[in-house]
């Protein structure tokens, strides 16, 4: 039982990385600071609404250790960290506090805390007020494509919930 | 209605009245940007602290110049009469360049890996009486 749920977790994790890669490779679709798809995500949701946060925190820091170590952008791992753990944070309560029946809510919780975590860390590295003009974008961009992921996680869970 | 079905409602709810205020918030930003003057200064900040300012009303020819970040890097910034914009940038993401030409107050240009921003505000006419305290090209 327990190598089977290693192997499983390595495989998200290794999904999660493949994901993330190829959607670093796509333009971003509107050119503003912290607008992304998060296709990664999924694979967070999936391992929240299939494991516990424990493991689907393992998931996510296997993914960002290797992608830093793969793609190397140190300044951009800083900034989206701090999104990053927001965005976790907030989607392991909500699962939680919805018992994991609803992805859809969850990832439009992390998206909006994951936007509003860039615009911080933006805020404090430029320290230039005028940037808050970006909020009500970045928090409409993270519902979004929150909705988005959640779907996608919705879908796959119906076959993964059989298969695991 | 099951407790569950019921936190879900109401969280479903917060997040279309954050959605709302977002559209009104948009559409003021929108209105306020359009409404003002057509003159704009634009201000340049790097870390945190203002770079240059620059009327562009009184930009007469499209000119270049280049701001070195402070960790190696640059941003080619390109002034036009009433516009400005990022022309090259060697940052990792190129968002700045990608956002084109700003030509009014509604959004900020931010190169955020070079900690660089560029705002446009609406002159003041004691500003723009007085002749601009720098220039650089």
């Amino acid at each position: 039982m327990h190598t089977r749920k290693l192997t499983v977790l390595a495989l998200f994790a290794a999904l999660a990385l493949a994901i993330y890669s190829v959607e670093s490779l796509l333009p971003p679709p509107i050119p503003l600071p912290g607008i992304k798809l998060g296709l990664a995500n999924i694979i967070t949701l999936l391992v929240l609404h299939l494991y516990s946060a424990r493991d689907a925190a393992v998931v996510l820091l296997a993914r960002v250790l290797l992608s830093g170590l793969l793609f190397g952008q140190a300044m951009s791992l800083l900034y989206s960290l701090c999104g990053g753990l927001l965005c976790f944070v907030a989607m392991a309560l909500a699962s939680r506090m919805l018992h994991r029946h609803f992805p859809e809510l969850t990832s439009i919780l992390g998206g909006i805390f994951h936007n509003m975590g860039q615009l911080l860390i933006a805020l404090l590295l430029t320290s230039v007020p005028g940037v808050l003009a970006y909020l009500p974008y970045l928090l409409i961009s993270g519902i979004l494509t929150g909705l988005f992921t959640g779907l996608c996680a919705r879908f796959a869970l119906r076959y993964l919930s059989r298969l695991l | 209605m099951n407790p569950l079905v019921k936190r879900a409602c109401l969280m479903a709810g917060g997040i279309l009245m954050i959605l709302t205020f977002c559209i009104l918030a948009l559409l003021i930003q929108h209105r306020s940007s359009q409404n003002a003057s057509a003159a704009y200064t634009a201000f340049i900040y790097q870390d945190g602290s203002l770079l240059q300012s620059i009327p562009l009303n009184q930009i007469t020819e499209t000119c270049r110049f280049t701001v070195n970040a402070a960790h190696g890097g640059y941003n080619i910034i390109e002034v036009s009469p009433g516009g400005i914009a990022i022309a090259e940038a060697d940052c990792p993401d190129q968002i700045c360049v990608r956002q084109g030409q700003i030509t009014d107050s509604l959004l900020p240009i931010t190169c955020l890996p070079h900690r660089l921003v560029i705002e446009l505000r609406p002159s003041t006419p004691a500003a723009s009486a007085s002749a601009p305290d720098a220039v650089a090209y």
